[in-house]
């Protein structure tokens, strides 16, 4: 099995969710695509390791982290949608409700640096 | 999957352009409902590169919990999402824009370079002496499940209810 093929497209499939991730400030749908497709490449990877060395460990782990992954969508789309429908946008700098309000917050201090 | 060398790579080759693309569109098309069926091509060409390397279960699993359960639930919630607002103007760069560019980079060139140097194949694997024995009366599938109810029992269990809480808290919080 060749596996550098697979390891380079699970690489470029990663560095894209990477991309996607640090690109699509405006849209948190589209950022919660790019975690996704993260974590298939790491999925993948651990598939092509197991195969390669002929041991089951990877594949078993490769099916368990597709239910973590299916867990985090629910509730992320669920977070989401309530977003939406209480502010009418997902735009990530809109959703600070549990940003601090001390000196020392992370808020204060962008704020200031700005001001 | 037994194939002729010529036409697995050509496969390979086929269905990691669509790979490629797919994971392209994902980040770069500004409408949400044409990247997440952008995700959903790239879930499905990862499923059949998995039949490909000859993992069938984890293949049609993925095609299930992935393009079946996410994708769907993905896709329905750009549904209800439907007067998102498109990036119709073109967005300058910033300078986080270049700085993120040039990590994203040097990410690429450092782990292509560590996947073509490293010697994949001179890598001694050390196997228990019993799944030496399993290897030949099994198959796969029976392999996984073995390995699901006996080393991984506790994780399956986990996992499970994690799943289950997550959904029922989904559902909750969506409900309001």
């Amino acid at each position: 099995m060749d596996s550098i093929k697979y390891f380079t497209f699970s690489m470029i499939i990663f560095i894209s969710g990477i991309r996607g991730i640090l690109l699509n400030r405006r849209n948190i749908l589209i950022m919660s695509m790019s975690i996704e497709s993260m974590l298939l490449a790491v999925n993948s990877n651990f598939l092509v390791f197991s195969v390669s060395s002929d041991d089951m460990m990877g594949q078993s782990f490769a099916l368990l982290v597709p239910t973590v992954a299916a867990a985090e969508s629910a509730i992320g789309l669920a977070i989401f949608v309530i977003t939406f429908r209480v502010r009418g946008t997902i735009a990530v700098e809109s959703i600070n409700s549990i940003q601090g309000s001390g000196p020392f917050s992370l808020g204060e201090r962008i704020r200031f640096e700005l001001s | 999957m037994d194939l002729p060398g010529s036409i697995h790579d050509f496969l390979i080759v086929f269905m990691g352009s669509g790979l490629i693309l797919g994971s392209l569109g994902v980040v770069l098309f500004t409408s949400p409902i044409f990247c997440a069926f952008s995700l959903g091509l790239v879930l499905i060409y990862i499923s059949l590169f998995y039949i490909l390397a000859n993992s069938h279960f984890v293949a049609f699993a993925q095609l299930l919990i992935y393009v079946g359960a996410i994708n769907i639930l993905v896709i329905d919630s750009v549904m209800f999402m439907n007067d998102l607002e498109y990036d119709k103007i073109f967005h300058r760069w910033t300078v986080g824009d270049g700085i993120t560019s040039l990590v994203c980079t040097s990410l690429f060139v450092s782990l292509t370079i560590i996947i073509l140097i490293a010697s994949w194949y001179g890598i001694n694997w050390t196997t228990k002496l019993n799944q030496i024995l399993e290897q030949d009366l099994i198959n796969t599938s029976q392999r996984i499940g073995i390995h699901l109810s006996t080393n991984f029992f506790l994780s399956v269990e986990l996992i499970s209810i994690i799943l289950l809480v997550a959904l029922i808290g989904a559902t909750a919080v969506a409900r309001q």
